[in-house]
């Protein structure tokens, strides 16, 4: 039972980060119809911001939030430069465009930063682990948990008391309409985007620091599991992400704590098969909306 | 004149003026070398680095008026965007360029692609750093290993664990690279051999950021791994290594050459005895230090990994074939760089007489002490306890 309620919270942890990536995902989703690809390009951005704030020999602190600022700067420019060009050619354009966004941004990494990762020297008050009852928890982790529910504290009052979060909502509804109602489609879109980056530069943060370095691919991995969860959850559904980053997480946690040694090689086919069934049952994802297909 | 004709001639021309380029760069006595690496994409990492090393080694010959002090050599660079298929196209077009002796890429897939294809040319062909003993045998007679191989660093850090009286080892691995898999795999068979108990095999994937599911595993075995080793590298190992240390489990950990890197060093407290396998460790007077020294001289500004090192040595070795040969020949240059023995290189010496094309070469143990790196000592295994690959 113990080692159950410790996967339990090693599962929450995990999903943490990716419920904040799928979400970033989906918000952009929600006003676009498009999944951008070079997401996770953003945290390579929070990445080396770090990086070169802790080279000058300022303080971990204020990586931080250079790190975030930098990742929201960067959404917001992404939009500006790449999106907003090619927003009306259709989706199949905007897809291969966040394609193009991202590869560009590997080869710029590589060639003018380095090929190599850099280290990222994280304070040592950030690597321990409390004990909460006879349970580990790591302070990375608890910082993982009480980032997540913050900021989908934060967020949920802003999509349903802020007059821009209302447009928000709505415009994930319908887009068109909402702009016949005297909504800023630039404005919408442009916070959508700066919202992702405040969610990706976070989830930056907390994957950093345990990575403790930064290299010009690492965006590539996290926003394959977060379009994964944004698939689960239901495409369109910003609530819906969130439950897909946790779902995801909890069937990976599961699966490498408690499959038999011989089938662990297989973990990964399974979880993958998992989430192909439960997208047999429900087709629109698990809070998924069946209009939100387009 | 026919359009076929017309064209007919053209083609000849070309080839005509080709050849007679051709043999007009033969008259300069140029030696081409080809490289086929992935200098962008995910081998950006290790390619980059070995070519920076080859590039210094090239510097260095030609200075003294090439190999043997007459024959310059010209290095021809191709991007295969760390793309197995391109590395076949870029093989076979450094082959076209009339290349003499090919590098290729630091993984077994792309080395293996560019390397049938020098292989079907009769070009010997060497891979800077894949570490994976089978690879030249898979490819056919003119492919070399240069690196040091995984069987090799896994006998030496097994015969460490078992000198330190260690008696229980957990093995983390990941079926995702062969490197990843195949150490530790080395490791858990010669630990076993020396009368160590492997307790558990755990599994991991490349970049899964979370290692809980696997700590928690780990704290539950009986009896307690004293020793825990792996061939995971950034960002696996740091983030496995932490949540390790904070799930208060102070084994020792063991890894190999994949964690030689700055990150590593800048872990802190958790990092703290850490011991690793690498292909040298530069203390003072060596030739490796003086490499270094060369290395900063040249690209102004420290060496951080061992890759340069053996790329450069990857280009002494093939001037020390050549020169052996004594001919630019194909054929020549391959029996030849089989026969090498006691090449002195940046790392050490690399014999290939009786290898089968997998050098010997000297280990060195690291341990991280203080976010700093102390030298253990240098191993060569004892060759009846290296596992068979």
């Amino acid at each position: 039972m113990d080692v159950v309620v410790q996967q339990t919270v090693n599962a929450l942890a995990l999903g943490g980060t990716y419920a904040l990536l799928a979400l970033g995902l989906a918000m952009v989703f929600s006003v676009l119809g498009l999944i951008n690809f070079a997401h996770g390009e953003l945290m390579t951005v929070t990445g080396y911001a770090m990086y070169f704030v802790l080279t000058a020999g300022l303080p971990f602190e204020i990586a931080v939030l250079v790190g975030i600022v930098a990742a929201i700067a960067t959404a917001m420019l992404m939009e500006r430069v790449a999106f907003r060009p090619v927003r009306n050619a259709g989706t199949a354009t905007m897809l291969l465009t966040s394609f193009a966004v991202s590869t560009i941004l590997h080869m710029l990494f590589q060639n003018l930063i380095s090929a190599r990762p850099k280290a990222l020297p994280v304070p040592d008050w950030m690597i321990g682990a409390l004990n909460i009852a006879g349970f580990d928890i790591g302070v990375i982790q608890l910082m993982s948990i009480s980032a997540t529910a913050l900021l989908l504290f934060a967020l949920t009052v802003f999509l349903r008391r802020s007059t821009l979060g209302i447009a928000m909502r709505a415009a994930s509804l319908d887009f068109p309409v909402t702009r016949l109602m005297g909504i800023n489609a630039n404005m919408v879109i442009s916070t959508a985007f700066a919202i992702s980056g405040l969610l990706a530069g976070v989830a930056g943060v907390l994957w950093l620091a345990q990575r403790g370095s930064v290299d010009p691919l690492m965006g590539f991995l996290p926003v394959l599991k977060a379009f994964i969860a944004v698939v689960l959850g239901g495409l369109g559904s910003l609530s819906g992400a969130v439950l897909g980053g946790f779902t995801l997480a909890f069937i990976e946690v599961a699966l490498r704590a408690f499959l038999p040694d011989d089938w662990l090689p297989f973990r990964e086919s399974i979880a993958l098969a998992l989430v192909i069934l439960l997208l047999l049952v429900r087709p629109e994802g698990l809070l998924g909306r069946k209009e939100a297909i387009r | 004149m026919s359009r076929s004709n017309w064209l007919k001639t053209t083609a000849m021309t070309a080839a005509l003026a080709g050849a007679v380029f051709a043999s007009g760069t033969a008259a300069a006595e140029n030696f081409k070398v080809g490289y086929a690496g992935g200098f962008t994409g995910y081998l950006a990492p290790y390619d980059q680095p070995s070519l920076k090393g080859v590039q210094l080694a090239i510097d260095e010959i030609n200075a003294a008026g090439g190999i043997g002090g007459t024959m310059p050599i010209e290095l021809i660079v191709k991007d295969t965007r760390s793309d197995t298929a391109q590395a076949a196209v870029v093989a076979q077009e450094l082959v076209d360029d009339g290349v003499s002796v090919m590098i290729v890429s630091c993984d077994v897939d792309p080395a293996v692609a560019s390397g049938v294809i020098a292989q079907a040319a009769e070009i010997p062909s060497v891979s800077s750093c894949a570490s994976t003993p089978t690879l030249p045998a898979a490819v056919g007679p003119y492919m070399f290993s240069n690196y040091t191989a995984d069987n090799l660093q896994a006998t030496v850090l097994a015969s460490y664990a078992r000198e330190q009286g260690l008696e229980n080892a957990y093995v983390l691995l990941s079926r995702d690279t062969p490197y990843t898999e195949k150490l530790p795999e080395y490791f858990a068979e010669v630990f076993a051999a020396m009368g160590g108990n492997v307790v558990a095999v755990g599994e991991f994937t490349i970049g899964q950021q979370d290692f809980s599911a696997e700590v928690t595993n780990i704290k539950g075995l009986d009896p307690q791994p004293d020793v825990i080793m792996t061939a995971a590298y950034e960002p696996d190992f740091p983030a496995f290594l932490k949540q390790l240390r904070a799930a208060g489990i102070t084994a020792q950990v063991l890894g190999s050459d994949g964690i030689d890197s700055p990150t590593t060093f800048g872990l802190g407290d958790v990092a703290e005895g850490v011991v690793f396998s690498n292909a040298g460790f530069p203390s003072e007077g060596s030739p490796l230090a003086a490499y270094e020294a060369a290395y900063e001289a040249k690209y102004g500004e420290p060496n951080d990994t061992v890759f340069t090192a053996t790329g450069y040595d990857a280009m002494l070795v093939i001037a020390a074939a050549v020169e052996a040969a004594g001919s630019t020949d194909g054929a020549a240059i391959r029996d030849a760089w089989d026969n090498l023995e006691n090449v002195q290189v940046a790392t050490g010496t690399m014999t290939y007489k009786g290898q089968n094309r997998v050098p010997v070469r000297v280990v060195a143990l690291n341990q991280v002490s203080g976010g700093e790196r102390v030298h253990v000592g240098d191993f060569t295994p004892d060759p009846s306890q290296i596992p068979a690959p």
